[in-house]
C-alpha cells in the first residue's frame, strides 16, 4: 500500500507496512513538473511488467520493486488489483509508478489537481 | 485515434470508460496512452479540444450564418448526433467541469463561441434582441438538442411551431412566414 501526497511543488510517495520490505524503497520524492498524470487502472495488473529488477513478485500475490521495461524503469507496488492507479512520469529515475492506494478516486484526483496545466 | 476517443467519451462519459475500454476500442497499446498523454485524462482533455476544434466552432461558424435565429436553431438540432461535437461538451459540462478547472475553461470556451454564433444568428437588422437573449438562445439551443438525443421528436417541432412566434426573444423570427 502506498501513501500519496503532495508537499510544496513535489509528489510523495511512501510505501507502508510490508510492500516497503517487499519493494525495497519506502519513499520517492519526485518534483510536480516531473508527474504528467495520474490514472486508475486495474486492468494494468494483466499486462507484461517487464524484467525485475530488484524486489519481489509472487505471480497474482504480490508484485513490488523495479522492473525494467522498453520504455524504461517502472515501479510497483500491488497486492490488490482493484487499488491500483498509475503515475506517469517524465525525466526520473523511473518512467512509471504502479502503486495500490486506499481510495484510487480521490488520489487520482488529487494527483492531477495539483500537476500544471497542459 | 483522439477522434474516436471523443466518440467513445461522448458514448459513454468519462466515468463509464476504463483504461481497458480505451485499450480495446482505440486499438491503442497501454504504454502508448500512458507515453503520449500521461493519463486517462490527458487523453480526455486532448479529446475535448479536439472536439471543440473540429466540432463545435464548425457548428458555431454554421450557426452564426444563418439567415435568422430559428434557421440557427435548426442547424444546431440537424447536426449528426454523437461525434464530437455538442454531445461531449453537454456530457463535460455536467460530469466533469464541475470538477475539473481545465474541462470548465473549454466548456466555456464553446458556450462562448455558440453565443457569439446565436448572436450573430440573430441579426442586426431587425429590432434590437434584449440583453442576454444570445445565452438564452444557447440554453435553448442545448436543451432542444438535449431532448432530441433521448430521443424526444418535440425538440424538432418546438423549433418549427413554437420559436418562430417569439420575436421577442428570437426577433429574426418575425421574418418567419
Amino acid at each position: 500500500m502506498a501513501r500519496v501526497s503532495i508537499e510544496a511543488d513535489q509528489l510523495i510517495v511512501e510505501i507502508e507496512g510490508l510492500g516497503k520490505l517487499w519493494a525495497l524503497k519506502s519513499r520517492l520524492v519526485i518534483p510536480l513538473a516531473h508527474v504528467r498524470g495520474a490514472t486508475a487502472d486495474p486492468g494494468i495488473v494483466k499486462e507484461p511488467k517487464g524484467l525485475r529488477s530488484p524486489g519481489t513478485h509472487f505471480p497474482g500475490v504480490i508484485t513490488s520493486g523495479t522492473y525494467r521495461t522498453k520504455e524504461g524503469q517502472v515501479f510497483w507496488d500491488v497486492r490488490d488489483a482493484a487499488k491500483v492507479i498509475v503515475i506517469e512520469l517524465t525525466d526520473e529515475r523511473y518512467t512509471r509508478l504502479v502503486l495500490q492506494v486506499a481510495d484510487p478516486r480521490t488520489t487520482v484526483a488529487l494527483v492531477e489537481a495539483a500537476i500544471p496545466t497542459r | 485515434m483522439v477522434q474516436s476517443a471523443a466518440e467513445l467519451f461522448a458514448e459513454r462519459s468519462y466515468d463509464g470508460i476504463s483504461i481497458d475500454d480505451l485499450v480495446t476500442h482505440l486499438g491503442l497499446h497501454r504504454n502508448s496512452l500512458y507515453k503520449t498523454f500521461g493519463s486517462k485524462r490527458g487523453l480526455y482533455l486532448a479529446a475535448l479540444r479536439w472536439s471543440l476544434d473540429q466540432g463545435v466552432t464548425p457548428l458555431a461558424d454554421r450557426i452564426a450564418h444563418a439567415p435568422d435565429a430559428v434557421e440557427g436553431l435548426r442547424i444546431a438540432l440537424a447536426a449528426p448526433v454523437g461525434g464530437a461535437g455538442l454531445e461531449l461538451l453537454l456530457l463535460a459540462s455536467v460530469e466533469r467541469a464541475p470538477v475539473d478547472t481545465e474541462v470548465a475553461e473549454i466548456v466555456d470556451r464553446a458556450f462562448a463561441a455558440l453565443d457569439s454564433a446565436t448572436a450573430a444568428a440573430m441579426g442586426t437588422d431587425g429590432p434590437a434582441p434584449p440583453p442576454g437573449a444570445a445565452v438564452a438562445l444557447t440554453a435553448l439551443l442545448l436543451g432542444l438538442r438535449l431532448r432530441t438525443r433521448s430521443g424526444d421528436p418535440a425538440a424538432a417541432d418546438a423549433v418549427n411551431d413554437a420559436c418562430p412566434r417569439w420575436p421577442s426573444v428570437l426577433p429574426s423570427a418575425a421574418r418567419q412566414p
